[in-house]
């Protein structure tokens, strides 16, 4: 019997169903908070339709809305059918124990991953069956032989104790139709296989193939900490063909510049192109590498915004500033410059930072976003219209002469929210700001005038993370509705939809080509996303908590991603694979971030610290290549130590955002809380 | 946060001790205090709710008390309004796959901000100016000001000698006296807001058109013949609109 089944499990209730007359739905209980996700939340909820306000969710959605027959609730429930005698399931389960204690060492570790997706399917089974004593002591002998990276799962599921309980709790209808995924080498899959076939009862063995999804790889049986390190995620880990398509992680080619040679003497800035007695020196990066980067998308293979003269002007800047940017390596450190909110009360939830560093911008729980200035250069909006009127517009300076003097200030307060602004991202031409909140929407606001612009409604949850692209015009929004969008700024729709989470998006980032987009998850695990398709080209499970802090590399190769388990894990792109575990930090990890020619991760957490890790040397001498990729993992050195430059504690600063500036020094920020 | 500080057994009352219990079951550790007083007011609002809603259920079936089945209905009918959880993967699968077919739509150059079409931004201004024009041309509308008159007695509406508009006019050109000292009987007419609504300005005309009562017009048999002093429909003459803003500048002036 072939343990693999290729349908990914019975699809729980479709659409709209036909002239259905009631309409109900399904609920929860709960106030959704960030980190939490919804399976903390105890849940009542009906078996009819899908509710009126799923259809609302259609049409805003922009589709058409698929009408098919609408299979029943319950017809997916059912797929629990009884499967032997409840009072036996204890026997049932304490025979596997026994039979995989007794295997050898060597596979004892691979197998005893079957123990946690078993346990719960057979609890579900005894709950939704109604053998409610049995399900009770069922779970009381075993749960506590369970990992202890399951515990917070174990304690949602010690609440789900009747039927009613299970109809309307959206996380476990997810974990009940999509199938748990493991990894086993052929040889422990052989003797699983021989032993559940021989004994006459076979109910482990039905439970094995209608939820379990066994990825078979020929290689070495995985030692306890290397399986340790990958599992953790709700539906298991990834199956090793979820990672195999193309991806292209290679950057875009720079446009050519001329950029001028000057020293600090020099006066006035040189626009490109205008040649000065010394010989102008050409962006090397872009005339070196003639030839098209095989891992490098192709220019067009997404529209992006053409280049205007103010982006070239700050490519220019920001070239002449990389030229004066410091070296990092483990000898020579970035010196850290922390901005510390006061007076935030608990309030602060999101920091932005633009490249430049003239400004940062602050999203607070009382709904209002704050924009300061870092520089010494206020904060200026345009004039009023009556004002522009009386201006001269053909002099010189009619760029200076727009803005108005008289309100400049270091501090714009934006109102506009109605709920905790969770997520801020400015636009790499620092014209726009982007803010998402509690209350669904992601608002655009200007910068030049300081005022709201658009309010992009689509999710219809919290809104947990947002991010402009590196080009612009495109954003990215992650919420508790479990699916991150596409925008543009001139689409009051989004262009793309990727759906496939398990439960809410916490964090999402473009990568530096702007042609894929990483989300993390509360169901822990961390997925790439193809913009040009919306498809999932990269699954990667590990961590053990909902993940809050996600970095891609400068040279696009490698994801750096943080979670509440306090552990930063590096992955390869383009293999798929994990290559790196760092361990130190003791609680979540909000911030992430990688110099600015990539030779330091720098990390920052609720431990109020600030990490530094020498990426060099954790990127180097990888066993990555076909071999490993085939079998979905690599040894991984157990280097966290070495890989530590050093440990920055604040005075009792969670530290929420990290970024480095355009020299490489590092700033981060934080609000201050007195305990 | 703060740490929970427990509060002895004995203080406690049972309620406030099984919210605790629940909590740390939950595995939550550390929360302020007040959440298990709001857990209470909610358990008990959503509890009298729920009980309320079973009761109207099990008297609108005529049964005597309430039983399990009403509770349970009440229970599906409240959760379905107020709350609600994100739409299932597969529906969510599905719209997903729906708009990624599109493709990604072209860049139009030079096309300066790249907002969407006004109507869903928030750039129009959402206030509108009001226009307050004495000098007024002949087409004009104008503001009404509405002046209630006090201790009004409602008339019989058929008095004829306001039935038209032209009557207006007749009625502007004689002597339009002061808009103090009402003697005797006031009268308060209502004139139907037809004439009003042709060319106003503002669409907020008041239907009640206050009108002075010069005694000197009422005539023997109570026939009242009234001014209209603040008429947005202006086909008057110039003569007329020149009287009017006379008249509209006392009445400023005596307010």
């Amino acid at each position: 019997a072939a343990v693999a089944s290729s349908s990914p499990g019975v699809a729980a209730v479709a659409a709209v169903p036909p002239g259905k007359g009631l309409v109900s739905g399904r609920a929860s209980h709960g106030v959704a908070l960030p980190g939490c996700g919804v399976v903390s939340c105890c849940v009542f909820a009906s078996s009819f339709g899908l509710s009126y306000k799923l259809l609302l969710y259609a049409l805003a959605v922009g589709g058409a809305v698929v009408v098919e027959d609408q299979p029943d609730v319950s017809a997916v429930l059912s797929a629990y059918n009884q499967q032997g005698d409840p009072t036996l399931y204890e026997e049932y389960y304490s025979g596997l124990k026994h039979f995989i204690e007794c295997s050898l060492d060597c596979h004892r570790a691979e197998l005893s991953q079957l123990f946690y997706p078993l346990f719960v399917h057979m609890y579900l089974e005894l709950v939704y069956n109604q053998h409610e004593s049995e399900a009770k002591s069922f779970f009381e002998r075993f749960h506590g032989d369970q990992e202890c990276y399951y515990q917070d799962d174990l304690r949602v599921l010690s609440s789900l104790t009747k039927k009613e309980h299970m109809k309307g709790n959206e996380t476990m209808l997810d974990f009940r139709t999509s199938k748990f995924v493991l990894r086993i080498s052929r040889d422990s899959y052989q003797l699983l296989k021989r032993h559940l076939q021989e004994k006459q009862n076979n109910q482990i063995w039905n439970i094995v193939q209608e939820h379990l999804y066994i990825d078979i790889f020929d290689g070495m049986p995985r030692s306890k900490q290397q399986i340790d390190a990958m599992v953790g995620s709700l539906a298991g880990e990834a199956k090793r063909e979820a990672n195999k398509a193309k991806v292209f992680f290679g950057l875009l080619k720079e446009p050519e510049f001329d950029v001028p040679l000057d020293d600090e003497d020099e006066e006035g800035e040189n626009e490109e192109g205008k040649p000065k007695k010394k010989k102008p020196k050409k962006d090397s990066v872009g005339s070196k590498n003639k030839k098209q980067d095989p891992n490098a998308p192709p220019q067009n293979r997404i529209p992006l915004p053409e280049l205007k003269d103010s982006d070239k002007l700050d490519k220019v800047m920001n070239m002449k500033e990389a030229a004066r940017r410091v070296r990092l390596g483990p000898e020579c450190l970035p010196s850290i410059c922390f901005y510390t909110f006061l007076n935030a009360y608990q309030g602060l939830t999101a920091v932005d930072i633009t490249d430049d560093s003239s400004m940062i911008v602050g999203g607070f729980a009382d709904s209002t976003v704050r924009v300061w200035s870092v520089t010494p250069k206020k904060l200026r909006s345009v004039k009023t219209a009556a004002d522009l009127s009386l201006i001269d517009k053909e002099s010189d300076d009619v760029l200076e002469r727009i803005m108005d003097e008289k309100t400049a200030s270091e501090l714009k307060i934006l109102y506009g929210h109605s709920g905790p602004v969770y997520g801020t991202s400015f636009s790499p031409d620092r014209n726009y700001l982007l803010s998402c909140s509690e209350d669904g929407t992601v608002r655009l606001w200007s910068l030049q005038t300081f005022t709201c612009l658009v309010g992009y409604k689509g999710h219809n949850y919290p809104v947990w993370d947002t991010q402009f692209s590196p080009y612009g015009y495109y954003f990215v929004s992650g919420g508790h509705d479990r699916v991150a969008r596409l925008w543009a700024t001139d689409h009051y729709q989004p262009l793309r939809i990727f759906a496939g989470h398990l439960a809410d998006v916490t964090c999402t980032r473009f990568h530096p080509n702007s042609n894929y987009i990483a989300t993390g998850s509360a169901d822990r695990t961390v997925r790439l996303w193809d913009v040009l398709n919306g498809n999932c080209v990269r699954i990667f499970t590990g961590h053990k908590g909902p993940i809050h802090a996600l970095a891609f590399s400068p040279n696009g190769r490698f994801l750096a991603t943080g979670a509440t388990d306090g552990r930063v894990l590096l992955w390869d792109i383009g293999h798929g694979l994990m290559v790196g575990e760092l361990k130190g930090h003791t609680d979540t990890i909000y911030a992430l971030r990688f110099s600015r020619d990539g030779e330091i991760l720098a990390s920052g957490s609720m431990d109020n610290t600030v990490r530094l890790w020498d990426a060099v040397k954790a990127f180097e001498d990888l066993e990555t290549d076909d071999f490993t990729t085939a079998t979905g993992h690599i040894n991984l050195p157990e280097n966290s130590q070495d890989l530590l430059l050093g440990t920055y504690m604040t005075k009792s600063t969670p530290v929420v955002h990290l970024h480095f500036t355009r020299r490489n020094l590092l700033l981060a920020a934080g609000a201050y809380s007195s305990q | 946060m703060e740490p929970a500080k427990m509060a002895s057994p004995k203080s406690a009352p049972k309620d406030a001790q099984v919210m605790a219990q629940i909590l740390k079951d939950m595995g939550i550790t550390e929360y302020e205090p007040r959440v298990i007083n709001q857990m209470l007011e909610f358990a008990y609002r959503y509890v009298t709710t729920i009980l309320e809603d079973a009761k109207i259920y099990s008297s609108h079936a005529k049964k005597s008390s309430v039983d399990a089945d009403d509770v349970r209905l009440a229970i599906q009918c409240r959760t379905d309004q107020s709350f609600t959880s994100p739409p299932p993967r597969d529906f969510l699968l599905d719209i997903a796959r729906q708009k990624n077919q599109t493709p990604l739509p072209l860049i139009k150059p030079y096309s300066g901000p790249r907002l969407p079409p006004d109507r869903y931004c928030l750039t129009a201004p959402n206030y509108r100016l009001k226009s307050l024009q004495k000098k007024v041309s002949s087409s004009a509308g104008r503001i009404t000001v509405p002046r209630l008159s006090v201790g009004a007695v409602s008339s019989r509406p058929s008095t004829p000698t306001l039935g038209t508009p032209s009557a207006q006019t007749v009625a502007v050109s004689t002597k339009v006296g002061t808009p103090v000292s009402l003697t005797g009987q006031r009268f308060t007419v209502q004139i139907p807001s037809s004439q009003a609504a042709v060319k106003s300005a503002t669409p907020t005309t008041p239907t009640v058109q206050n009108v002075l009562i010069n005694p000197s017009l009422i005539g023997p048999k109570n026939i009242l013949i009234t001014t209209n002093m603040v008429s947005s429909q202006n086909t008057a003459n110039e003569a007329n609109a020149l009287k009017r803003k006379h008249e509209d500048d006392d009445d400023y002036d005596n307010l």
